[in-house]
């Protein structure tokens, strides 16, 4: 019988892969059992270079390529050809759609994009803003406090690794409904509630003892994420453009600095790229990565003490694959070969074979490639901060992976093969859902429907979660999770960076994974048109883009097809809006017993305010003002939060109207320019019904609006509608008297109309299309509604 | 001494967080203000160099043990002697929010009889449970010399963020708690808007402090605590509601505690 | 000789245990009749010593001067010899 694993004559564990004498069915059971989740096709790639080396590799060797090609490390869907229905194919999604975007615009003020750990765009003067988002799903799902602090960790490095300090995170959140019933769970899946609270809690663990504020995010709760959860963690950084440097050469030390090296993570990486089963528990726990903040914390002080100086020639994070990932793309990047000395980690523990030091995911580690002549005050720079940093190796000219172990070498592999792995090719499938928009009356009253929308878990406020993040460390949050008297929900966050200047960032975002059950393309559409109004409803221009998809699972022709109908529509709206996308990430095959993921995608808009003390926020601010709505509604109820309060999905779905919501835009931000609004808030979740109500809680004072006078499309004829349609590209705003013939000079264009005004009480009247009351209450009454669910694990 | 001759030490060590707004803060009143890791400080300066040494924020040492716990021990091992000289020479210390637990858990605070071997009094776990971000108001109960309140007016009403998770104020009995009135040590307590006493109600006490005790300072006024956050007070466009004024005023009530320090050892030496 | 101390920190009694008591809702959610959860920190320390007289008279310091505050923490160990595995 012919032997697959043989173990070489070394004082440690190092095994030869018999590839060379492999079927394709043995192939396949390599690829499985050491956890390289491989197909066929790349396997015999990878057979095929060994026969021609007439050898056979080593686990080094194998693990190495593994984590290379992973789809977490590669993007091989996004990078691969798509094969659609017509015979047509797409040569890289990300290409055709994403980059093309940025491409088009070629906005002088993207600094870089795509190219490395974070998208960089300019803030002011010699500063740079760069902005990364990662998901952590997999591992948020089996253990959801490591998972979900490992991904801030992680994202946080990325910042790091663009040699920027951190200045704030967003984390966007997906849940299965809290109170989903135990009976239901299948094995292996865990309850919402007992995710719910892991996550929460480790993602506050993580930016709370860094000191990096969390400014920004969101919560969502929907069935399909019960065996599913979407964690999706952001960072903001700031640095001196100067000091992005990344030369790395030949000769250059390749410095490890940080935590220590453990069997942590291994495999994870290869572990995100299969789909979650009841096994997943079991056999997936040492793919949970520990997290230590403190260790993050010191690490980017030397870090940015090492940068201030000019002392590396490059920098990278260490994530998925670990010091595979690192080294090998540092290499790559640089046209250059490596030379690796494993035994030069420093090890949790010993005995650690050398392919699971080489792809261990343990955390809090960077990798920085340095001069030999700075070499020593780097090591001394980390020494001060208690930071632990060696130099493990150097870059070559040679073009080749070279790995030693206690003098023995365990691997050699050339770069270029590395990152050559075969195209993947996928097939797309577009599937229309059979679905019908309900044939309804109109409920007589709308008090009793809005309460509730209000009241609804992914409507109502989310204070109990949102105070547990510190969102003021830096002292520098401007325009934090909640203004007004009584902490109503702000559009986005703002941030003052620099000291000497009252520039600001504006974070926000938009995600509509309900919209995604009826179609993916208007989903995505709506999630840019929704973060972009997030961001210039407090005051935010010149606005930069990141992409982040959760899918399910792309080897699935209709996830695939809805997939691409998605990236059409980012490539079309992202160009119309002239927003360009800087960075991005996805996450596929989020499968589990329960179904596939819905279609998610998160858009995360980062854009500049050049005064920060223009900004307006979205609580009402003085009786007597106007109340103006901009943008035209539409009846367009499917995945409306109001639907859903009847148990139904519809079908018209929110489209985006590029010119329509282009002037709503526009009016917007010229209007907070010119200083006619005093309080302004987007239409989204609940539509017209929840964002006047959010506006009239935040600052406890009542209001009026006459329906009748809402600009709308002719199909919408019921005062239901009006209140609850949840139409892109709409905004409240509210406009003192004396501004108001400006303010009509400034909308003209738009679709706009005066709808209402603040009152000096607290009663809340809706005035129907008859002129009688639908609603008729008051802020005491939608605060109640709104603040009572506590949201809570 | 002048404004601009006053030098400041911030202290840090692995975990602190908050140094570089507290510097900020003390730099906008042109003092002369550094940050030092507990590393340099302990082999390469001298502590004696500077009046005004401060415990930023933060989770130094990741708040293993007790929240401050730690640092405490390590920084009294390592310059002990040159913390006792600065205490004795009356060289003002503050200490904010982890800079208040270090300074406890160092018998630093109360210190009734001048540094205690074992801390007198904790910041233990809050009531409700769980780490807090909020605004608080605070009423300055102004009845002694405190080096870092002296220029407020006495129940004045000062408004400033909280984020802990471990600040609940707690003595061993009492009585202490009478000793440290007596002494005009309690400097600082939780109130509503309207100056009312939180009575240990939250949110307006947000931790379950005995006494609804915000901050305080030992018998001489030199060493202060406090919970709340004046670097994140110090501007006003920090305020949580500045939008509904318009403009931000310029400054907050966090200005107070800085001036009042600063002016302190401008007046003192 | 080395030793090994077991040190276990927890509230004094009397003292609101805040942890304690939210573990003991979330295991009343989970249907199990929990009348108290009580929450306690376990060090494990391994260090030298002359005798164990004088171990367990370190360790009595370590606890005052570091893992206990007294005003609100209790302490307890046992210390004995390590032994080798």
């Amino acid at each position: 019988m012919k032997q697959i694993y043989i173990k070489r004559c070394v004082p440690f564990d190092l095994y030869e892969v018999n590839l060379l004498d492999a079927s394709n069915e043995e192939l396949m059971k390599i690829s499985e059992d050491m956890g390289l989740a491989l197909n066929l096709e790349e396997m015999q790639s990878i057979k095929t270079y060994f026969t021609n080396k007439r050898r056979n590799p080593t686990d080094v060797e194998l693990q190495a390529i593994g984590q290379t090609w992973s789809e977490h490390c590669f993007h091989k869907t996004f990078k691969g050809i798509v094969v659609l229905p017509d015979g047509g194919k797409i040569d890289s999604l990300f290409k055709a759609f994403i980059a093309k975007v940025t491409r088009a615009l070629n906005m002088p003020w993207c600094i870089s994009v795509f190219a490395d750990n974070a998208g960089i765009v300019h803030l002011e003067g010699e500063y740079g803003i760069a902005v990364k988002v990662e998901t952590h799903n997999h591992p948020s799902a089996i253990e959801p406090f490591g998972g979900a602090a490992t991904g801030v960790g992680g994202v946080i490095r990325d910042i790091l690794g663009v040699w920027a300090d951190p200045v704030a995170c967003t984390d966007v959140l997906g849940f299965g409904p809290l109170d989903y019933d135990y009976a239901k769970l299948p094995p292996g899946i865990k309850h919402p509630k007992y995710i719910f609270r892991g996550v929460v809690a480790g993602i506050g663990h993580y930016g709370n003892n860094m000191g990096i504020p969390t400014v920004n995010g969101a919560i969502y709760f929907d069935e399909s994420y019960v065996g599913n959860v979407v964690v999706y963690c952001g960072c903001v950084g700031v640095l001196p453009i100067s000091k992005y440097v990344k030369r790395a050469r030949a000769g250059d030390h390749l410095v490890l600095a940080g935590g220590r090296t453990g069997r942590d993570g291994i495999h994870g990486v290869t572990f995100a790229s299969l789909e979650l089963t009841e096994k997943s528990e079991e056999v997936s726990r040492p793919a949970v990565q520990i997290a230590n903040p403190i260790e993050e914390e010191k690490l980017k002080r030397a870090i940015i003490s090492v940068r201030d100086l000019g002392l590396a020639s490059s920098i990278t994070d260490l994530g998925g694959g670990g010091l595979s990932s690192a080294i090998g793309e540092t290499a790559h990047k640089f046209s250059c070969g490596a030379y690796v000395e494993l035994d030069k980690v420093a090890l949790k523990y010993p005995d650690i074979a050398p392919w699971e030091i080489y792809i261990s995911e343990s955390q809090e580690r960077m990798l920085l490639t340095v001069p030999e002549e700075n070499l020593d005050r780097v090591l001394e720079i980390c020494r001060d901060e208690d930071v632990e940093a060696a130099s493990i190796g150097r870059l070559t000219d040679n073009g080749v992976l070279r790995i030693f172990y206690r003098g023995f070498n365990v691997a050699e592999v050339d770069i270029s093969f590395l990152f050559s792995p075969p195209k993947s090719y996928k097939t797309a499938m577009f599937v229309k859902p059979r679905l019908k928009e309900p044939i309804f009356e109109e409920p007589r009253g709308l008090t009793d429907p809005l309460l509730k929308i209000l009241s609804s878990p992914n409507v109502a406020s989310k204070e109990s979660v949102v105070r547990t993040y510190d969102h003021e460390v830096k002292g520098n949050t401007v325009l934090k999770p909640f203004c007004g008297k009584n902490n109503g929900p702000s559009d986005a966050a703002v941030i003052k960076p620099l000291d000497n200047s009252w520039r600001g960032i504006v974070i926000s975002c938009g995600m509509n994974p309900r919209y995604g059950k009826i179609d993916a393309y208007w989903m995505a559409a709506s999630a840019i048109d929704e973060a972009i109004r997030n961001n210039v409803a407090v005051g935010g221009r010149r606005i930069a883009l990141l992409d982040n998809f959760v899918w399910g699972n792309p080897e699935k022709p209709d996830r695939m097809g809805s997939l691409v109908r998605a990236c059409m529509a980012c490539y079309r709206f992202a160009k119309g809006f002239g927003t360009p996308f800087i960075s991005g990430k996805d996450s596929l095959y989020n499968e589990s017993p329960l179904g596939p993921v819905t279609p998610t995608l998160l858009i995360t808009a980062v854009g500049i305010v050049p005064d920060i003390r223009r900004i307006v926020s979205m609580d009402l601010k003085e009786p007597g003002n106007l109340l103006y709505i901009v943008g035209r509604t539409y009846a367009e109820l499917g995945g409306s939060e109001y639907y859903r309060l009847m148990g139904l999905l519809g079908k018209n779905v929110p489209k985006v109207r590029l010119k329509e919501a282009q002037r709503s835009m526009m009016t917007i931000t010229r209007a907070i320019n010119r200083g006619y609004i005093r309080a302004c808030h987007d239409l989204s979740e609940g539509g017209l019904g929840v964002a006047a109500a959010e506006m009239a809680i935040a600052s406890g004072l009542g209001l009026e609006i006459f329906l009748e006078k809402v600009p709308r499309a002719d199909e919408v004829y019921r005062n239901d509608y009006i209140m609850f349609s949840e139409s892109n590209s709409r905004f409240l705003v509210e406009v003192p008297e004396k501004y108001r013939d400006k303010f009509e000079t400034t909308a003209k264009g738009a679709f706009y109309a005066l709808i209402g005004r603040v009152r000096s009480e607290k009663s809340f009247v809706v005035y129907g299309l008859d002129g009688r009351p639908v609603i008729e209450t008051d802020v005491d009454a939608l605060m109640n509604a709104w603040k009572s669910p506590l949201i809570r694990g | 001494m002048k404004i601009n001759e006053v030098r400041v030490c911030i202290i840090r060590v692995g975990g602190t967080n908050c140094d570089a707004e507290t510097r900020r803060a003390f730099k906008d009143l042109g003092v002369k203000t550094s940050i030092h890791h507990l590393n340099e400080l302990s082999s390469k300066r001298n502590l004696l160099d500077y009046h005004i040494l401060v415990f930023p924020g933060g989770f130094s040492y990741g708040d293993y043990i007790r929240a401050g716990a730690i640092l405490a021990k390590t920084i009294l091992s390592r310059i002990g002697g040159e913390i006792r000289s600065f205490v004795d020479e009356g060289r003002p210390i503050l200490g904010i929010c982890n800079g208040f637990q270090i300074l406890v858990e160092a018998g630093l605070l109360p210190g009734l009889n001048g540094i205690s071997d074992y801390p007198e009094a904790a910041l233990a776990t809050n009531i409700p449970i769980g780490y807090r971000c909020m605004w608080v108001y605070l009423k300055h109960e102004g009845k002694s010399n405190c080096a870092s309140t002296w220029l407020i007016p006495e129940k004045r009403i000062l408004r400033m963020p909280v984020a802990h998770a471990e600040g609940r104020f707690l003595l061993s009995d009492e009585k202490v708690l009478d000793r440290l009135l007596d002494n005009g040590q309690v400097i600082l307590r939780y109130c509503n808007e309207r100056g009312e006493y939180a009575e240990g109600r939250f949110p307006e006490n947000p931790n379950g402090s005995l006494y609804d005790i915000a901050g305080i300072c030992n018998p001489d006024g030199t060493v202060f605590g406090l919970m709340p956050h004046p670097e994140r007070a110090y501007y006003g466009w920090q305020l949580p509601d500045w939008t509904r004024m318009g403009r931000p005023p310029k400054y907050g009530d966090g200005k107070l505690i800085f001036e009042s320090v600063v002016k302190y050892v401008a007046k003192k030496f | 000789m080395k030793y090994v101390a077991r040190v276990e920190v927890r509230l004094k009694p009397g003292h609101t245990d805040p942890e304690g008591e939210t573990t003991r809702e979330a295991l009343v959610e989970l249907k199990y009749n929990v009348k108290s959860v009580r929450v306690s920190k376990v060090y494990e320390i391994v260090f030298e010593a002359d005798s164990v007289n004088d171990a367990k008279n370190i360790v009595e310091e370590m606890c005052k001067r570091l893992l206990a505050n007294p005003v609100k923490d209790d302490y307890r160990y046992y210390v004995e010899e390590a032994h080798k595995p």
